[in-house]
């Protein structure tokens, strides 16, 4: 099957010789939930403004459904829910009337499940976009975005904004629109423990490339955290040189650095290599995988 | 079927939170032989989780013959669970229960205690009582 969203060393740079995407290649296939995370500024959100054909790239290609966005527009978005991380809706118009509206733009509108949504949400359709709360507004939207049953959902930060409870109502109902079969989501996120619940896929983007694509139950159990005491590797490329290392930062008194590899054998070639005692791997959840290997020196 | 607990910011993955409980049930006796599994896609949407995630925990299970599924009726405890050659299971426990040992000896218990350890799992085990999240990052709990 033909991947549904398709990047193809995609560039993209808002000043001349600062690129934020700098090739950027990857596909969703059918039936996939794609994490796409990253720093701020790493270019999620310019990534999915490109798919959606709201920004044009300057080098690579966009291909949604096997269309360009740009010149299907139509198509593309027949059959694709977008929320932005900043949506702007009309304050003066009510709840209903965005719904009705959007009934009218899409013929596959479920109204039953925009029903049980605006309840789940606890959202009243009387009530005026401008008077509710940031995250009411935000519910609005996503709900606006899944309503017509899209085959692909691209959702910028949809936990953005949103309490604990409202974020998990909204995992809620995108597992209910998984298990209607067909549907593809490729959403980015600060919110690690919200991509352990939904996400199959995990996209990470690091100065403008791909840093790593894995399957997340890979990413997990592949990759551990090496704690190396300081004692035993004088700077840091000593521990980044051995294979299998994708970066190691300093924390204190010890190198914490990123292996391939199960835990153990990891630990047996680093006390291998570097003779050292105390060496101490672990695997860890997302949060701190990401932690480790896009935050700063300490 | 029964109450299910999964922690996403546990070391261990999703999919292995749920096989883990699930084959705690079968051994615990909370889940017998012929029993059904709630479908994947409503125990998806029960515990807010992918539901290939269920889908993956519940292939792997039948991967090691603890289920089967039987098409278009659903998945269900095998009749007769996965058995090893008795020397061998006998030689895989006696490993476990030395790591449980030593671990407990580094950390000043006696047998005493790691014997007391045993029989509170057991107890757990047969009353369904969700095991703590396990490792050393469990104080990251989720925002």
């Amino acid at each position: 099957m033909n991947p549904v969203l398709e990047f193809e060393r995609v560039e993209r740079s808002y000043k001349k010789g600062v690129p934020v995407l700098d090739g950027v290649t990857f596909p969703v296939e059918p039936g996939e939930v794609v994490g796409l995370l990253g720093r701020n500024g790493s270019g999620k959100t310019t990534l999915i403004r490109i798919a959606m054909g709201m920004l044009h790239p300057q080098a690579g290609s966009v291909r949604v459904f096997g269309w360009s966005p740009f010149e299907n527009p139509i198509e593309v978005k027949r059959r694709v829910g977008y929320a932005a991380e900043d949506q702007v809706l009309p304050g003066h118009s009510t709840i209903a009337q965005m719904t009705a509206f959007h009934r009218y733009l899409f013929p596959s509108w479920d109204t039953a499940w925009e029903r049980q949504l605006l309840e789940l949400f606890n959202l009243d359709p009387a009530a005026r976009i401008g008077k509710l709360s940031k995250g009411q507004a935000r519910q609005v939207a996503l709900l606006c975005a899944i309503c017509h049953r899209p085959e692909l959902l691209i959702l910028d930060e949809p936990g953005a904004g949103l309490d604990p409870a409202a974020r998990r109502e909204f995992l809620e109902a995108s597992i209910q629109l998984l298990n209607r079969e067909g549907c593809s989501i490729l959403f980015s996120s600060h919110h690690m423990t919200d991509v352990e619940r939904i996400g199959g896929r995990v996209v990470l983007l690091d100065g403008g490339k791909v840093f790593l694509d894995r399957p997340l139950d890979a990413l997990r159990e592949n990759l551990c955290v090496a704690l190396v005491p300081k004692a035993s590797a004088a700077e840091s490329a000593m521990v980044e040189r051995q294979p299998g290392c994708l970066r190691a930062r300093s924390i204190g008194e010890d190198w914490h650095a990123v292996f391939e590899g199960e835990p153990a054998a990891v630990s047996r070639q680093l006390a291998a290599s570097l003779g050292a005692d105390g060496i101490r791997c672990v695997q860890v959840p997302l949060e701190e995988l990401f932690v480790e290997l896009l935050g700063g020196q300490r | 079927m029964m109450q299910l607990i999964v922690h996403p910011a546990d070391e261990l993955p999703i999919y292995r939170q749920i096989m883990r409980q699930i084959v705690e049930a079968i051994a615990g006796g909370r889940l017998r032989q012929g029993d059904k599994l709630t479908s994947h896609r409503e125990l998806a949407e029960q515990l807010v989780v992918a539901p290939l995630t269920v889908k993956k925990a519940y292939d792997e299970l039948e991967l090691l013959g603890y289920v089967e599924t039987q098409r278009g009726r659903g998945t269900f405890v095998c009749s007769e669970p996965p058995k090893m050659k008795p020397a061998e299971q006998r030689e895989r426990l006696r490993a476990a229960a030395r790591k449980l040992l030593s671990e407990a000896y580094l950390g000043g218990l006696r047998f005493k205690d790691a014997a007391e350890i045993l029989r509170e799992a057991d107890r757990e085990i047969s009353s369904g009582e969700p095991s703590p999240a396990s490792g050393i990052w469990r104080e990251k709990e989720e925002s």
